[in-house]
């Protein structure tokens, strides 16, 4: 079969991948002779490996397929390897002879997989290992290694699936052939989708569909998908969810505006769109649990705002859990030179005290004005040569830092690209003695006599230790370590201090609160205490 | 032969011996010059029926005497082993109730859970990994015995099972994938099971961890559904979890995962907590468990206000118990625990707890020290000065002299005091029943009727006032719902049945009229404005009412008072009745430390005034510093003066001062030196210190007394 044979039946079914299942066919035809390595490479989503496999299923070269998912370290992987080839060529009933199905370095695999392959009277055998620049726990010189295997067994080829860009001779051997499979463009993937036919709604008109529904798509692609770069499995959920709504007014029989009694594509959009706003900017975003499509017609024009599909998005703490992870967000979140400012009972009363609270905030809000025409000048603000920033909490701050969902700053390591001189933003460690006093000055219930009561700190300890179990306080060490996990040549990621079942603390060890603060407030409002009023800066 | 056996034992014992041995010396084991140079010397065998038996014989001494002679230790032994066996009967009817309130309350939620078990797939949710979110809020236990249910459910349909995993069980992705195989497997297989299925297999031997091993157990026992709990899924590595789920939603095309996660902040901070590419892998819907505080209501309920009950928890411990689970992380089972603690101490270290005991009278025992014991009762006293009152002084003076008839009257009103426990618990029920029929007010619950009844209160409170205020103004219809909802008790007492008799015949008499109304109903008066001398006055008059209405309002006044009294004549104080002691237990203090101990706050104490703790030697007791305490009490105490950092030759120096005061010029410099560093070494050790970065010669306060 023809290269050109091979690419046109394979892109009947994926197209847009012509160019790529080519060049496949090309270097995988039965008479020609392969490279002893290939190199394919593209972001994830690309079809890099559905085209490799078809490629050779239909050229009928005898392979074998190992996704480097499923091996746990890099000795599953060789044996696994070595299995998948035996079942490849049928003769996994020898498997003794070869090794006792044990393999435990490249070295071995070599000496093994040629034993098998010289033994075999097929001219070619392929080998392909899919995302094995995902492999967990791989040596170093895993990738290299395998690289040299096609060379030292003549008639293997090994193909390197990488959803990475890989560098240059990152595989120490020159002139390896590389099949690139770029992201689809936009006519590509816009044609992909209407390859495939429209979703289904019932009592649509078949030619509104082929008119309408191309514009649709190539609207969503501009609007949705193409400025945030999704693969097309979204693009095809999305236009999916969102065509029913969008030619809801056709099947409702509404009258279009404009007196021409016709619907077109034009009007539908003029009409749809918060659509486009809400309902799709909600689509692009993965819900473990989806939101209920609403069927009538009338949502659609204002849609509701009760977009959240978790029963409730409030986690419900006992009382006095919830205010000690208020306090501890607070310790988290307050810079420590401010704490006799904005905690110390004794200075509260006094004039004083008033005076220079409200200085802090006057000077905070007149910051935060700068900070906000800054921001319309529209100049990206380059910190001074060397000179250290001072730490500011301004109001834009804290307003970004509340906007900005738990997912960014709740994700292990903190966010990287959040750097600069933003504290709201990073909570910052705090030693637990300072969380209890904290708790003592935020307290809404406070006890009536506060000598004779006794301490609370034991029981602080106590809920903190559940608190520690749900990772919404941690250790602060244990946060930074956990932030950068190798994949090859990683090795183990040192995260053993971080199993929960060691909760040794030593007494000046610091901690860390590990949520986001737009639900601390709200958390907090339940038991009475307005984070606002005690953050720096103030919320007003 | 025997002789070799002999010695070849004899290492083996000493071996045992040294695991707990802290010094022993060493004999090398080729010393023995009748032994063969190159024989391996004895693997060490578990020696089981050994500590079997010795086990066996602890426990049975324990069975014998769990509970120690009281009353001085004069109390006799057969009084002991009925107060103990007095405590098994009351405990395990009691646990036998919590079990079954325990099994009902998710039992519904099991009903969802296993149903979206069966009918979710791979296939229904385009290749994500069916994914049930039980969030289960501070509830953390109930997850436990949802699964275990839906684990039993499954096993029987023969469709799966399930594995249970816990952030413990995963360290690493090695280990978590060896658990889940592991638990998997030994789930219907069994232990040896497991290895058998390890071993005899064809083809090479496979790595622990590789998931082919579950493929194939799936495959070969025909499972449609492995569902993989995450106990606590919050405290699993980010990271890790992220890897497992990758691994499972590759291997989903040949193995029939569900995952269960249960949570117990939201699901929105679990989802954001997990990069968005495993949150795609994941589909699925959220399911959501009742609170402890729900489950915790109906078990106190159970508890205490069942019809059978014979012994109760008083107000304060209530108090505690309640306080512990709306304010704290406190599972049902925690709950529980606490309760049979309070249980256990009561029949522990109450002499009186042997009434309890149904064939206490006719054990004969000799009750002179327990009589002795209930003349000391407060409840005592006061039931001889009431009967001194009333004229019973006879009856008075053969309580206080004749052991036998003191016996015989307290388990008499021993009986009476049960019973009118129960009444008090029958009218917080109705009391609940009626505020819930009137639609007066969700949010109190049975225990905070309980705590204002177990106070004596509840009769005044607010609660029952506005029951019987409302109550006046019911119409027929309303009435003969609340008539329905009457306590037996209650109901069979003549003016009730009197009551309910005239209001049929009421009802009778007027069949196809409206319901009616009653006289003390808003809607019957009628709000005159008059205009008198340019002020406006506003007077209410009852419109005229028709006879049927009037009779009917007749009725309810009945009925008002009759419940008025049925309240004011049940819910007396428990304090109030006679031999209380005995079957309430209402004690805060040994039961409140022991469910929140407080180390810190005892450590503080000790350092800070040691004599609470410790026997003073001198004459004075003196709460000042001085060189009779402990050396690290008073570095402590120093140290309590000090400021954040502190200089560690000031600290020598006031710490010496200490000294020189009280010994004057004959202290050895050196010995206190000695000391102080053991002092300060033992602060340190406490966590109370440590070295300090900024200044070399400061050490730094790490932890300030009183927080």
């Amino acid at each position: 079969m023809l290269p050109t044979e091979v690419s046109r039946s394979i892109s009947q079914q994926w197209p847009c991948r012509e160019l790529q299942s080519r060049q496949l066919a090309s270097l995988f035809s039965p008479h020609t002779a392969s490279p002893s390595t290939l190199v394919v490479h593209g972001i994830s989503a690309t079809c890099k490996s559905t085209i490799v496999r078809a490629v050779v299923s239909t050229l009928q070269v005898p392979h074998a397929i190992v996704r480097s998912t499923e091996c746990i370290t890099g000795r599953h992987l060789l044996t696994k390897i070595l299995w998948t080839t035996l079942e490849a060529l049928s003769r996994k009933n020898e498997w003794e002879k070869f090794g006792k199905g044990r393999c435990e370095h490249v070295s071995a695999l070599v000496v093994l997989l040629g034993e098998i392959l010289a033994s075999s009277e097929d001219g070619k055998f392929v080998l392909i290992l899919d995302g094995i620049d995902k492999q967990r726990e791989a040596p170093q010189t895993l990738l290299a290694a395998l690289a040299r295997l096609g060379e030292v067994i003549p008639s293997l080829c090994v193909v390197l699936i990488l959803s990475s860009t890989p560098r240059p001779l990152f595989l120490q051997a020159v002139a390896v052939p590389h099949v690139s499979f770029p992201p689809y463009t936009r006519s590509e993937a816009t044609r992909i989708i209407l390859n495939a036919d429209s979703p289904f709604v019932d009592g649509l008109p078949v030619e509104v569909v082929t008119k309408v529904y191309p514009q649709f798509v190539s609207t969503i692609f501009d609007s949705l998908v193409g400025p945030t770069a999704s693969s097309i499995p979204v693009f095809r959920s999305i236009c999916d969810k969102l065509w029913p709504q969008f030619v809801a007014p056709i099947v409702n029989g509404e009258t279009p505006p404009g007196g021409t009694g016709e619907w077109d594509f034009m009007r539908l959009l003029v009409r749809n769109r918060p659509l486009f706003r809400q309902q799709g900017e909600a689509a692009l975003v993965h819900h473990i649990v989806p939101e209920e499509p609403t069927q009538e017609a009338g949502a659609i024009a204002k849609p509701s705002l009760k977009a959240v599909s978790a029963p409730s998005p409030l986690p419900s703490l006992p009382y006095f859990a919830t205010l000690i992870l208020t306090s501890a967000y607070l310790a988290s979140h307050i810079p420590q030179r401010l704490d006799t400012i904005f905690f110390s009972k004794f200075s509260s009363s006094s004039l004083s005290a008033r005076n220079k609270r409200a200085h802090h905030r006057r000077r905070l809000k007149l910051l935060s004005r700068a900070q906000a025409e800054d921001k319309k000048a529209n100049n990206p603000s380059t910190p001074g040569k060397g000179k250290r920033q001072k730490t500011r909490i301004t109001k834009s701050t804290l307003e970004s830092a509340f906007a900005s969902s738990s997912a960014t700053t709740s994700a292990p390591g903190g966010a990287p690209g959040v750097t600069g001189p933003s504290t709201i933003l990073t909570a910052r460690p705090f030693p637990l003695e300072r969380l209890v006093a904290i708790y003592h000055a935020i307290d809404p219930n406070p006890p009536a006599n506060p000598i004779k009561t006794a301490a609370v700190s034991d029981a602080i300890y106590a809920e903190l230790a559940t608190l520690r179990r749900l990772r919404l306080v941690v250790p602060a060490g244990a946060r930074d370590s956990s932030g950068g996990s190798g994949r090859v040549g990683g090795g183990p990621s040192g995260a053993t201090s971080l199993s929960s079942g060691n909760t040794t603390a030593d007494a000046g060890d610091k901690w860390c609160v590990n949520v986001s603060g737009d639900w601390i407030g709200e958390v907090a409002k339940e038991v009475g205490v307005e984070v606002g009023e005690w953050l720096a800066g103030g919320l007003d | 032969m025997a002789l070799s056996l002999l010695e070849s034992e004899a290492p083996d014992l000493s071996r045992d011996g040294l695991n707990t041995q802290g010094v022993y010396i060493y004999r090398p084991a080729n010393a023995k010059p009748n032994k063969p140079q190159n024989e391996r010397p004895p693997k060490r065998r578990k020696v089981e029926s050994d500590g079997q038996e010795k086990q066996e014989e602890k426990s049975q001494g324990a069975q014998a005497r769990p509970f120690v002679p009281l009353l001085n230790g004069e109390e006799s032994a057969s009084s002991v082993d009925l107060r103990y066996n007095a405590y098994q009967r009351l405990w395990s009817k009691q646990e036998a109730k919590i079990q079954e309130v325990l099994e009902d309350v998710d039992s519904k939620i099991l009903e969802e859970v296993s149903s979206f078990v069966k009918e979710s797939s791979a296939q229904i949710y385009d290749g994500c990994i069916p994914s049930a979110l039980v969030t289960v809020g501070s509830n953390v236990s109930s997850l436990g015995r949802l699964v275990t249910r839906l684990n039993e459910r499954l096993i029987t349909s023969g469709e799966g099972g399930v594995v249970v995993l816990e952030s413990g069980d995963a360290p690493n992705i090695k280990t978590t994938l060896k658990n889940i195989i592991r638990a998997a497997v030994t789930n219907t297989e069994g232990n040896d099971g497991y290895q058998s299925f390890l071993t005899d297999r064809e083809g090479p031997r496979l790595l622990a961890y590789d998931l082919d091993l579950l493929g194939d157990y799936v495959q070969r026992k025909g499972v449609t559904k492995l569902v993989l709990a995450f106990r606590d899924s919050e405290a699993f590595d980010p990271n890790l979890l992220t890897d497992l789920l990758s691994l499972l939603s590759s291997w989903l095309d040949r193995i029939p995962f569900t995952l269960l996660f249960g949570i117990s902040t939201s699901v929105e901070l679990f989802e954001g907590r997990l990069p968005r590419s495993s949150v795609a892998l994941l589909r699925g819907q959220y399911f959501e468990l009742h609170e402890a505080s729900n489950c915790v209501d109906r078990i106190y309920e159970r508890l205490q206000a069942d019809p059978d009950g014979e012994f109760w928890l008083g107000r304060s411990i209530t108090g505690v118990l309640f306080e512990r689970t709306s304010d704290y992380f406190y599972t049902p089972e925690a709950f529980c625990r606490t309760v049979k603690y309070a249980y256990m101490s009561h029949f522990f270290a109450n002499p009186l707890a042997v009434l309890f005991s149904k064939d206490s009278a006719s054990a004969g025992l000799p009750h002179g020290k327990l009589c002795q014991a209930v003349r000391n009762l407060p409840s005592f006293r006061a039931l001889c000065e009431d009967l001194v009152e009333d004229g019973h002084s006879k009856q008075v003076r053969n309580l206080l002299e004749n052991d036998e008839y003191l016996f015989q009257e307290c388990l008499k009103y021993l009986e009476t005091g049960q019973k009118q426990m129960r009444n008090i618990f029958e009218a917080v029920k109705s009391t609940h029943t009626f505020l819930k029929h009137l639609n007066l007010s969700k949010k109190i619950g049975v225990s905070d009727i309980s705590i204002l009844a177990l106070s004596g209160e509840l009769h005044n409170s607010q609660i029952v006032n506005d029951i019987l205020n409302t109550m006046k103004t019911l119409d027929s219809e309303g009435l003969k719902g609340l008539l329905a909802t009457v306590p037996e008790n209650l109901a069979d007492s003549p003016q009730v049945r009197e009551i309910q008799r005239d209001f049929e015949a009421l009802l009778e008499a007027y069949p196809n009229s409206k319901p009616l109304q009653s006289g003390y109903d808003n809607r019957n008066s009628v709000a005159k404005v008059t205009v008198v001398q340019q002020r406006v006055q506003v007077t209410k008059s009852k419109a005229k009412q028709p006879k049927q209405n009037v009779e009917y309002t007749q009725i309810l006044d009945r009925f008002h008072a009759t419940l008025g009294a049925y309240f004011a004549e049940t819910l007396v104080g428990p304090q109030d009745l006679y031999l209380y002691e005995v079957f309430l237990l209402d004690m805060r203090y040994p039961l409140k430390d022991t469910v929140a101990p407080r180390p810190r706050f005892a450590i503080e104490r000790a350092l800070s005034s040691p004599f609470d703790y410790l026997i003073s030697t001198s004459d004075t007791p003196e709460n000042r510093l001085s060189a009779k305490q402990p050396v690290t009490a008073i570095l402590y105490q120093l140290y309590l003066e000090s400021g954040a950092i502190v200089n560690a030759h000031d600290l020598w120096s006031a710490f010496y001062a200490v000294f020189e005061s009280d010994q004057g010029d004959e202290c050895d410099e050196r010995v206190i030196m000695a000391l102080f560093y053991r002092a300060l070494s033992e602060l340190k050790a406490l966590g109370v210190v440590k070295n300090s970065r900024k200044k070399v010669d400061h050490i730094a306060k790490t932890s300030w007394a009183g927080l």
